[in-house]
């Protein structure tokens, strides 16, 4: 369930943002957005005075926007066409950069859009690349600089306006809005940020999108395989349709490899299907590129909720690409959650309104997200292996689990704020914090948080647990239980226990317990402590269990590295 | 279709781009009565700054014809020619009528 709160946002700038401000409060697109202004003119000023209104009750996010010569005197000396060397501007990009860390505290995200140059500025153009002395060099130097220099803070990211600019086209700078009301931009600048903007902090909440049904027919290839035969299919070769379904196919690797899943639902023969996408010569996806599919004659709704089923993912993380309008048509209604874009009817735009889908959002990559196929793909092969087992005890014995246990640090906290904030069964306090508060929060003396990475003799299925103590006096609550539904069942869930369990005896904690805040989602954390007993004693909501008792590792589980991959 | 009809729907359209910067129950009204400035108006003068450029970008891609609405002449009566959409709406019409006149 998304949260309808509006969402606080700070906006700095040296220029007048009210327009900018205007369409972001009153953009229908999920999150919804309060935005409260700091005075104009003096960035500098409003990121340090921490007493602003607009730093009052912890903002969740804030936009600083600012034109160039604003912030980088040296730069404002460069556009009279003074001389200044380059190093003294990027000191001066530098000193920016801190101001913004510091910033960075105040806030759960803050975006910072790129420094661009008004397009009607193309005087000098010739030199214009030069090092030193065209403008558009020193520019691209600092805005390579402001992007280095915040990737090292973790929650402010750099949008790319020349992005927006592009998309305004000549509106882009308004001159006659500049000398009224301090506004260097057209409007449709300040809607493309604001569509942009949006995009990113849903990636930053954890909203993206996670996988992609296509259809096949007429989608993934032009023409009808069951009709037509797999070796007259148009994809690929000297033809500009052909050539365009494969961009199309080139396109959803793309997106896989960053991350995103590939599965296909199609009315077809199943097996005709198959054989057309492992002998079709120009086939760019492969068999293996798939997490699953499901080609037959049924209705595709009933089609998308198996596979969203096999896979675990909600219909808020699905995108369904078909070329039909009846399918789409169909689908929008029975699942409205999952997101059915209007699809082209030329072939040659497949490409681009997939690669214009402002979905995918995620403000970091981690090593899961890259190898998310391949995961599933060992899924299937663990399911394979179920069924030929009697027991449950058999098959975790089979499956060789291995589980490696670290405390929270630099390399493993993109990955572990992202299964916080991602996390919805298995977690017993649903708490969604920045990189920067969790890592802020860990560091805390009474505070103790590991994360669990699960290996099999399948596959590595990466970071996907957390578990977080927190100690007071004698006793020791357990405040994030976090485990990642790819592993659920598989005794993880009592390793993470006996982790915490175990640190709590070694500082002679009395009693450890866990608070269970219920959510829309959460009751399997409930259903999994109330299994516990007599082991936790429950109390309402909360479970309790002397400190003293050892609670053992699952016979099952080896506490080390992982094995071979199988 | 006349030019007075034809200003009055680009007016509208400049109406809708204004919306999209104000919260529904501030939506300003599709009616020549609409009041915009002055004691009664419905803009703040950033309001009004986007109104001018709006109807200035408006003119120029939808009428086919350059519009200025920052010269002293305007802005020397602008509590008359901005009163409401349809006061604004016969200025235009002055105005271009004059330059055809020209």
């Amino acid at each position: 369930m998304m949260d309808k709160r509006p969402y606080r946002c700070a906006l700095v700038s040296d220029f007048n943002l009210q327009n900018f401000a205007g369409y972001v409060a009153n953009d229908p697109e999920f999150p919804g957005i309060k935005p409260i202004s700091a005075p104009f003119g003096q960035p500098a000023a409003a990121l340090i005075n921490r007493d602003l209104p607009c730093w009052q009750n912890s903002p969740d996010a804030a936009v600083i926007w600012t034109q160039p010569q604003a912030v980088v005197p040296a730069f404002k000396a460069l556009l009279n066409y003074e001389q200044v060397p380059l190093q003294k501007v990027l000191q001066q990009v530098d000193e920016y950069c801190a101001l913004l860390v510091n910033m960075s505290a105040r806030v759960k995200f803050a975006v910072v859009p790129s420094w661009v140059l008004p397009s009607y500025r193309s005087v000098f153009g010739v030199i214009d690349m030069q090092t030193e002395i065209g403008l558009t060099n020193t520019l691209m130097r600092m805005n390579l600089r402001l992007a280095e220099n915040l990737e090292k803070a973790a929650n402010i990211y750099v949008l790319n306006t020349q992005h927006w600019i592009a998309q305004a086209g000549v509106q882009a700078f308004s001159p006659k809005l500049w000398y009224l009301g301090k506004i260097p931009f057209g409007n449709e600048v300040f809607k493309a940020a604001v569509w942009d903007i949006k995009a990113a902090l849903r990636g930053m909440l954890g909203y993206s999108r996670k996988l992609i049904i296509v259809d096949l027919d007429d989608t993934l290839w032009g023409g009808i395989v069951g009709d037509a035969g797999w070796e007259n299919l148009v994809l690929g070769g000297h033809h500009h349709i052909g050539e365009a379904y494969a961009d199309f196919q080139q396109a959803l690797k793309s997106m896989q490899n960053r991350g995103i899943l590939l599965a296909i639902v199609s009315k077809n023969e199943e097996q005709i299907a198959l054989e057309a996408i492992k002998k079709h010569p120009e086939m760019v996806l492969k068999l293996e590129d798939f997490a699953g599919w499901r080609i037959n004659w049924q209705d595709k709704v009933q089609n998308i909720i198996d596979l969203m089923t096999e896979l675990n993912l909600g219909p808020q993380a699905v995108v369904f690409i078909d070329d039909n309008p009846v399918e789409r048509a169909r689908v929008k209604e029975s699942l409205p959650e999952v997101l059915v874009p209007d699809w082209p009817e030329d072939p040659l735009y497949y490409p681009a309104t997939l690669l214009s889908l402002r979905c995918f959002e995620m403000p970091s990559l981690s090593r899961e997200d890259l190898t998310r196929t391949t995961m599933y793909l060992s899924e299937n092969k663990r399911r394979e292996l179920k069924k030929t087992v009697s027991s449950l005890e058999e098959w975790l014995a089979r499956l060789s689990i291995r589980v490696q246990v670290e405390e929270l640090h630099p390399a493993n906290l993109p990955r572990a704020t992202q299964l916080l904030n991602k996390t919805n069964q298995m977690n017993l306090s649903t708490r969604r914090m920045s990189e920067a508060e969790l890592m802020a929060w860990a560091e805390q003396d009474p505070h103790r948080l590991w994360t669990l990475r699960v290996s099999d003799k399948f596959g590595d299925a990466g970071l996907t647990g957390i578990i977080s103590l927190e100690i007071q006096d004698r006793s020791a609550q357990i405040v994030d239980f976090i485990l990642s539904c790819r592993v659920l069942g598989r005794k993880i869930e009592e390793t993470m226990l006996a982790t915490a369990i175990h640190h709590a005896l070694s500082l002679g904690i009395e009693n450890v317990y866990a608070q269970y805040i219920p959510t829309a989602k959460n009751k399997p954390c409930l259903d999994f402590f109330k299994s516990l007993a007599p082991r936790f004693q429950q109390q309402g909501d909360c479970f309790v269990r002397d400190g003293q008792q050892p609670f053992p590792v699952p016979e099952y589980i080896k506490i080390g590295p992982a094995p071979e991959a199988g | 279709m006349p030019m007075h009809a034809k200003i009055t729907q680009m007016l509208f359209s400049v109406i809708d781009e204004l919306n999209q910067l104000r919260p529904p129950d501030e939506h300003l009204a599709k009616d020549l009565e609409t009041p915009i400035a002055g004691d009664s108006g419905r803009l703040d003068s950033a309001g009004l700054i986007n109104l001018i450029a709006v109807t200035e970008q408006k003119a120029a891609a939808e009428l086919g014809r350059p519009l200025l609405l920052t010269d002293d002449r305007t802005l020397s009566q602008v509590n008359q020619v901005f009163r409401t959409l349809g006061t604004l709406a016969d200025y235009i019409h002055l105005r271009l009528s004059e330059k055809n006149d020209g």
